[in-house]
């Protein structure tokens, strides 16, 4: 019975966090949405003069093509109309629209076809700093108080505030030109051909550790300082102190006692940070002429690509908010002092 | 209480607690002088760069020769155009520090409406406000800034309107959670016991004592505000009559400072927005130390 009714509480529970994730995806995407809307901007008939520009050609009937290309790109009737259109493509036909980028391909494969290379080395560089700032945190938080902590802390604290794409035009100041170790633009080197060869590969790998480095350098410090501070109120915490009095051994208590408490918390802190990888950096990839989507994105604004942008927006929002739902899922799955509650 | 009486309890807690934080956090000393000197520099600029460069604008072009060395005259040397480097460094702070704290006044203004809103009068606006904080904290901002930047002409007042609309939810957050745990202190509740209504307690109670984590909140602002600006000016977007220290980095970078080895015209504006940063920093980890009895105990201090 009372299990039973336990069982209830958790579907309850579940079904709350499903609607929320729901509106709150609906909300962000409609704000972006309308905002993109608002700025004022013919991208159909520059799209035409670019192509008459482009093979020296006058469309006659312009009006009527217009239309057509309007039609096409989800941008005729009213506001609202294509909303719910853009709507109904994308979540029952799950296609983003052409873009004019890449016309007649459609958003999605432009799209696709740039995202691997921004997972690849956001998504590396972030996982590094979140296993170096844990370990290095929770090491600060054991031995606080003492001297190398303060003196890591505060450096921390400084370092964690630079914006990384400040730290990315110093480390292609110090590592490109003054010391030359390391290239400062694009993937890989132009005179390589794609493949799957040796060279090709320490070429990819090159290229990436600057705009890497400069994410792994400010995130870690971020990490080690949440991390930080959790390890100290659990150290305060009663439990801690009775394994302490028991006598159990150090590593014991560091490995059951700590590291689990400082897990949970931190694994959603990375679920959200993955998904801010998808948009969230791309200064520094405009800075390395990385071609991944924020690249992409930087391209994608001047001839208000809408189609490609709200990809691009979408993918992010929707990363973010299903990495925070599958947390709240599996939170109270897990730790138990959060099961009950709204 | 006379008003008078009230007026001066307000201004004299604002006072005790300001030089409490001076005494008490090392942090926020350092911080806050950091901040002064930076000011300071920022509200003498006309006056100081009128008189370094002897009447011309540090903007304008062919003023001296140009890539001058390092010189008495000239600390940094001059660019490209012939430009007064270190001059140019200052004026960019001016305007960077103007946008920023502009659009962080008004954000913090947006936060305490919305936080009032949610954690005060609660209920059903509490969730409705909730939710669109929540929303607007997922949505990739930078992209729509970008679009309405290099869409919309801008000024002072317009770049930092748009700034501000985005960034407010960190700070609504922060100031909502005090709210919350103020309401259910004794002191409100005794108030409101003694029939004071909603915006006499709002005002007398509850809002002197989220005092710091309003400045707190404006500090994250304008930090946010800032750190958006300067992305968009790197990328070459917004008003080029207000030239803040990221449109200094995309002047170097557009001019290819790096690749020649003019890299003071790059490192002179990343140091300068360094500062801000870590300055509105160390400020906002001291007030909570002082404020967030919790946080204290986390930082050991």
């Amino acid at each position: 019975m009372a299990k039973e009714m336990s069982k209830a509480r958790i579907l309850r529970y579940i079904a709350k966090r499903v609607i929320v994730y729901v509106v709150t995806l609906f909300v962000a995407f409609s704000i972006l949405f309308f905002f993109l809307r608002l700025i004022p901007g013919d991208p159909v008939s520059r799209f035409i003069r670019d192509i008459e520009l482009r093979y020296s050609y006058r469309i006659a009937n312009t009006q009527e093509i217009i239309d057509a290309y309007k039609e096409k790109f989800g941008l005729k009737g009213s506001l609202w109309t294509q909303y719910t259109s853009y709507i109904r493509r994308v979540f029952l036909e799950f296609d983003f629209g052409p873009s004019f980028l890449n016309f007649p391909n459609s958003a999605q494969s432009l799209i696709l076809r740039r995202l691997p290379w921004s997972i690849w080395f956001l998504g590396l560089a972030t996982l590094m700093a979140w296993v170096i700032g844990i370990l290095a945190g929770g090491l600060l938080g054991w031995k606080r108080g003492t001297k190398i902590d303060s003196a890591v802390f505060t450096v921390a604290l400084c370092m964690s505030q630079i914006p990384f794409y400040l730290v990315a035009l110093l480390l292609v100041l110090i590592f490109a030109y003054v010391l030359g170790t390391f290239p400062p633009r694009w993937a890989f080197s132009p005179s390589i051909s794609p493949g799957l060869n040796l060279e090709f590969i320490a070429s990819v790998l090159k290229h990436a550790a600057l705009p890497a480095l400069s994410l792994v350098l400010v995130s870690t410090f971020t990490w080690v300082i949440s991390t930080r501070a959790l390890t100290i109120t659990i150290l305060g915490e009663d439990y801690l102190m009775f394994a302490r009095a028991k006598g159990l051994n150090r590593l014991r208590i560091m490995n059951k006692y700590i590291l689990r408490n400082i897990l949970l918390p931190q694994v959603t802190g990375l679920a959200m940070s993955l998904g801010f990888v998808v948009n969230g950096f791309f200064l520094i990839e405009w800075i390395f002429s990385y071609p991944g989507i924020g690249t992409l994105l930087i391209q994608a604004i001047p001839v208000l690509d809408y189609n490609t942008i709200q990809g691009i927006a979408l993918i992010s929002i929707f990363t973010v908010l299903s990495a925070n739902l599958i947390i709240d899922i599996i939170y109270p799955l897990i730790d138990p002092r959060i099961r009950t509650g709204g | 209480m006379s008003q008078e009486q009230k007026k001066k309890t307000f201004l004299t807690r604002f006072l005790s607690g300001f030089s409490a934080l001076l005494r008490n956090s090392p942090t926020f000393k350092v911080g806050f002088s950091l901040l002064v000197i930076i000011l300071t520099l920022a509200v003498f600029e006309p006056a100081m760069n009128d008189y370094r460069l002897g009447g011309h604008k540090s903007t304008e072009f062919g003023a001296f020769d140009q890539f001058l060395p390092y010189s008495l005259e000239h600390p940094l040397g001059t660019d490209h155009f012939g430009r007064d480097t270190l001059a140019l460094q200052i004026t960019g702070l001016k305007f960077s520090l103007m946008i920023g704290i502009t659009a962080g006044g008004i954000a913090t203004l947006i936060a305490v409406t919305v936080a009032v809103g949610a954690g005060y009068l609660g209920g059903k606006l509490d969730a409705f406000l909730n939710s669109m904080t929540n929303a607007v904290l997922v949505t990739p901002t930078l992209p729509i800034l970008i679009a309405m930047a290099a869409y919309m002409r801008m000024n002072l007042q317009l770049i930092s309107l748009t700034l501000a609309i985005f960034s407010w939810p960190w700070a609504a957050r922060t100031i909502r959670a005090q709210i919350l745990s103020l309401k259910e202190r004794g002191y409100v509740e005794l108030a409101e016991m003694t029939g004071l209504n909603k915006f006499e307690i709002m005002f007398t109670e509850i809002l002197p004592n989220i005092l710091p984590f309003v400045g707190v909140g404006f500090s994250y602002a304008t930090i946010g505000a800032i750190l958006a600006e300067t992305g968009l000016r790197v990328i070459g977007l917004g008003p080029a009559e207000l030239p803040s220290l990221g449109l200094l980095l995309n002047w170097a970078i557009t001019f290819g400072a790096l690749a020649q080895g003019y890299y003071e015209l790059v490192v002179a504006p990343a140091t300068f927005l360094i500062l801000i940063f870590i300055s509105f920093n160390l400020i906002n980890v001291g007030v909570e130390e002082i404020f967030n009895p919790r946080l204290k105990k986390i930082t050991g201090l």
